[in-house]
């Protein structure tokens, strides 16, 4: 399945922060609305930085495998404090 | 107190041991007992965890002292590990047939960093040849080790870490096309990376 994107209008503000940072130009900007549109999800790699960055959290993506981040082990986090 | 009392004494001392927790066997889809496997697995996992963080503490610390000359360090020794380990690899002339030698490489030596190659829509081929003969082409990088460890602190990435993997892949290539290799980053997101790998001709 590939990557779908979607951004919800009436919550987009037309800042343009996703235009600026993803990487494969997914999203263009329609000046006459003032809001971005997804206009090439073909290329969407899912790195998600569009999603973390929107201020409205309009953008939503779908169909991408999510990283399996490190889990939280306390003890260890313990034993690293002094390294930090 | 004779030696058979002190031994008698340290024997009471001694605790009892721990009564043997009944491990939940963990049983598949298809009804396969894969208790150990699952143990296995997260065994290696927490090995590689703590490896990492360790590692991501000290390039942190690393960075604090030696500022950007720490990114230049941790390059020369992620590209002396790569060459090192690609010297005996067959040499190809082919980019993606040596990253499938470098994919090999990873696999062979328990490295679990996947990455794929990457074609825009726009581009008609995987890889494009610049007017001075260097090839280029784009790389994803999903799970990744390094940007795991640098979240689990908060830590920023395209740091010595990042610059340790862009020189492992830079020794490997070189030792294995026999022509210089550049893998920069594009862009580092938070569930994926872009990287642009540039191999320069023979000649340049
Ligand atoms: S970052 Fe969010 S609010 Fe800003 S233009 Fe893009 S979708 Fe709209
Ligand atoms: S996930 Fe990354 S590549 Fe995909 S649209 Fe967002 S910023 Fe662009």
């Amino acid at each position: 399945m590939s990557v779908q994107v979607t951004i919800r209008e009436e919550a987009c503000r037309g800042c343009q922060m996703c235009v600026d940072v993803c990487p494969t130009k997914v999203f263009t900007y329609d000046d006459a609305a003032a809001k971005a549109r997804v206009s090439g999800v073909e290329d969407c790699i899912a790195c998600l930085s569009c999603v973390y960055l929107c201020p409205s959290m309009a953008i939503n993506e779908a169909g991408y495998t999510a990283v399996k981040n490190f889990y939280r082990d306390l003890d260890f986090s313990r034993r690293m404090e002094r390294f930090l | 107190m004779n030696r058979t009392n002190r031994r008698r004494s340290r024997s009471r001392r001694r605790t009892p041991p721990a009564p043997a927790v009944q491990e939940k066997e963990y049983k598949g889809h298809q009804g396969n007992t894969r208790g150990h496997h699952v143990k296995e697995m997260e065994a290696t996992r927490t090995t590689l965890q703590e490896t990492m963080t360790f590692m991501t503490a000290l390039a942190y610390g690393m960075e604090q002292m030696a500022d950007r000359g720490a990114n230049g360090m941790a390059f020369v020794a992620g590209k002396k590990l790569g060459a090192k380990l690609a010297e005996t690899s067959q040499k190809t002339d082919d980019i993606t047939q040596a990253l499938d030698t470098v994919r090999k490489l990873l696999s062979a030596n328990h490295c679990n960093w996947g990455f794929e190659t990457f074609k825009r829509k726009a581009q008609p081929t995987l890889i494009t040849k610049g007017a001075d003969g260097a090839e280029k082409l784009e790389l994803v990088f999903r799970d990744c080790m390094i940007r795991q460890s640098l979240f689990r602190y908060g830590h920023v990435q395209k740091g010595s870490m990042c610059y340790m993997m862009y020189g492992f892949f830079s020794g490997a290539l070189e030792a294995i096309l026999g022509r210089r290799a550049v893998l920069e980053v594009t862009h580092a997101g938070q569930n994926a990376c872009l990287k642009c790998l540039t191999v320069h001709s023979k000649e340049s």
